[in-house]
């Protein structure tokens, strides 16, 4: 798997804040990655960063192979699609969707002008409509158009659905893999809607507080955290000498949230005393995640194996 | 560039339709209120329009167009070329515009619009290089505002205003020092009287040169 983006002892300060802290990350040609972490993470400047919009303030940041800022060669080939985009919404005569689309159109070589009127005609969304009289949820979908339009090689999400509704989030997702299928392209996604996304993540990088905390393959962490929950003397007695993440306790019942995989044979010993196994969904291993210092050893260097 | 320029182009009369209009609708007061030969500066309009038009080309379309995968670079050269050009044909214009109201006796109405006293009151070439530089050097001004408040906010402008100031105060200081007097008060107003207009041209000319550079300098770092 080539690097198209590779990350090394990247920090970014501002004024009393790390945003991120010595992150380190390589992401494959062709993948589609989730990128997930709570608010203020450091995701969104992380994602800046490989589009030539922050600078960092120490470590190397390379895609492509150079540097993304101020790097033509590279930003060409490149699309950030951000939530909180500002567009040139002001003064007369409005600048309206059709406008945005038409100077997309002639920055990215491979644009598709087909693909975006049909994604407008998906998200119901009208070409002469002033962006500043757009909904929250109607200008994600002229930015998920003209992320998907562009047809960038990588092309960066950043919690691209805010405000768009189920059905349209649903459109989202089937035109990302329908796209993705007909024309591969490096796509990172920021979410925080991580379980209805999570099919569609091959790789899955969790960042806490600026620092890289999981970067692992999605398919190796299904089933890699499993909640153990029963009788405290037969759940003590399964857990013994497995990485235990949390214990929560009701009276004489347990749960408690294991690291490893779970053999066959566990399932049958763990049916003979009577424990419910549950795996973690992608949300639920974030949310134990987050907060915590999981150790490379502990997660991302099992899943990675 | 020529990418950017497109971009900045997606909405022509925003961009080069407004300032004339703006001076239509002065110049269309004027003309009712009657001339009677007097010089009520309302050409002033259209370089107050390209200041601010600068201001909102960074501000407003920088971070769309960076979205777009324009480095700061281009975009900054794109849209000084692109203000500049509109410069050189608007201020082509004016000329033309003065020739027809020297020709027409003040639009048949003694009316002196296009004919600044000192400044713009030369021949055709003399106006066209005078309006281009004048334009042009507003354009690009506001540019460097615009930049400033992307990088900096308020607080940054407040203090590029203060240095201005400063600067000012200090070159006027220089000259009453030196005897030099460089403003001198005349009736119609006040005029640099040790230049001649083309000579000012000159000078302005050199502080858009330096208006140029300085917001090339401060757009490097600007993030969005």
């Amino acid at each position: 798997m080539t690097p198209v983006i590779s990350v090394t002892g990247l920090t970014r300060r501002y004024p009393g804040q790390v945003a991120l802290d010595d992150v380190n990350l390589t992401i494959g040609t062709g993948t589609i990655t989730g990128l997930l972490g709570r608010n203020g993470a450091g995701k969104t400047t992380l994602l800046r960063i490989l589009a030539g919009q922050e600078f960092p303030s120490a470590g190397s940041v390379r895609v492509f192979g150079s540097p993304p800022a101020e790097n033509e060669k590279v930003l060409r080939r490149l699309v950030l699609v951000r939530e909180d985009q500002e567009y040139p919404d002001f003064g007369y005569p409005d600048f309206k969707v059709s406008r945005a689309l038409r100077a997309a159109s002639f920055c990215y070589q491979n644009w598709d002008a087909g693909l975006a009127s049909s994604l407008l005609e998906d998200f119901g969304l009208r070409a002469n409509k002033a962006i500043k009289s757009l909904s929250r949820g109607q200008r994600s979908a002229l930015g998920i158009t003209i992320g998907l339009a562009a047809r960038a090689e990588v092309t960066l999400f950043d919690e691209p659905y805010t405000g768009l509704d189920a059905v349209a989030r649903q459109v989202f997702y089937d035109r990302l893999l329908a796209e993705y299928a007909d024309f591969p392209r490096t796509v990172v996604l920021s979410t925080h809607l991580i379980d209805e996304a999570a099919a569609l993540f091959e790789n899955v990088v969790l960042i806490d507080r600026g620092r890289v905390v999981l970067d692992a393959a999605a398919d190796g962490l299904r089933g890699m955290v499993t909640t153990v929950s029963g009788p405290v003397l037969a759940v003590d007695s399964f857990t013994k000498g497995r990485p235990v993440w949390e214990r929560r306790g009701l009276g004489s019942q347990v749960s408690v949230v294991i690291v490893g995989q779970i053999s066959g044979e566990d399932r049958e010993r763990a049916r003979s005393l009577g424990l419910d196994l549950t795996p973690l969904s992608l949300q639920q291993l974030v949310v134990h995640t987050s907060g915590r210092q999981v150790g490379a050893g502990s997660l991302a260097g099992r899943t990675s194996a | 560039m020529i990418k950017v320029a497109r971009y900045q182009l997606v909405t022509p009369v925003m961009f080069l339709g407004l300032p004339w209009a703006a001076l239509a609708a002065v110049f269309a007061v004027n003309a009712a209120q009657g001339g009677g030969g007097n010089f009520r500066a309302g050409l002033a309009v259209i370089f107050l329009l390209f200041f601010v038009t600068g201001v909102q080309r960074i501000g407003r379309w920088l971070p769309f167009g960076l979205a777009l995968g324009a480095t700061r670079r281009s975009f900054y050269a794109g849209t000084a070329l692109l203000g500049m050009s509109m410069s050189l044909v608007s201020g082509l214009v004016i000329a033309g515009l003065q020739a027809i109201e020297r020709a027409t006796g003040g639009w048949g109405l003694s009316i002196t619009f296009f004919r600044v006293p000192y400044l713009l009151d030369g021949p055709w070439y003399a106006t066209w290089l005078t309006s281009f530089v004048g334009l042009s050097a507003l354009f690009v001004y506001g540019m460097w505002y615009g930049i400033l408040n992307r990088r900096w906010g308020m607080l940054g402008l407040l203090a590029f205003i203060a240095v201005q100031v400063l600067v000012a105060l200090a070159v006027s200081f220089a000259c009453s020092r030196a005897g030099a007097g460089p403003l001198r008060l005349r009736p119609a107003g006040v005029y640099p009287a040790t230049l001649t207009a083309l000579e000012l041209t000159g000078v302005i000319a050199a502080l858009t040169v330096v208006c140029l550079a300085g917001g090339h300098a401060t757009i490097r770092r600007v993030t969005v």
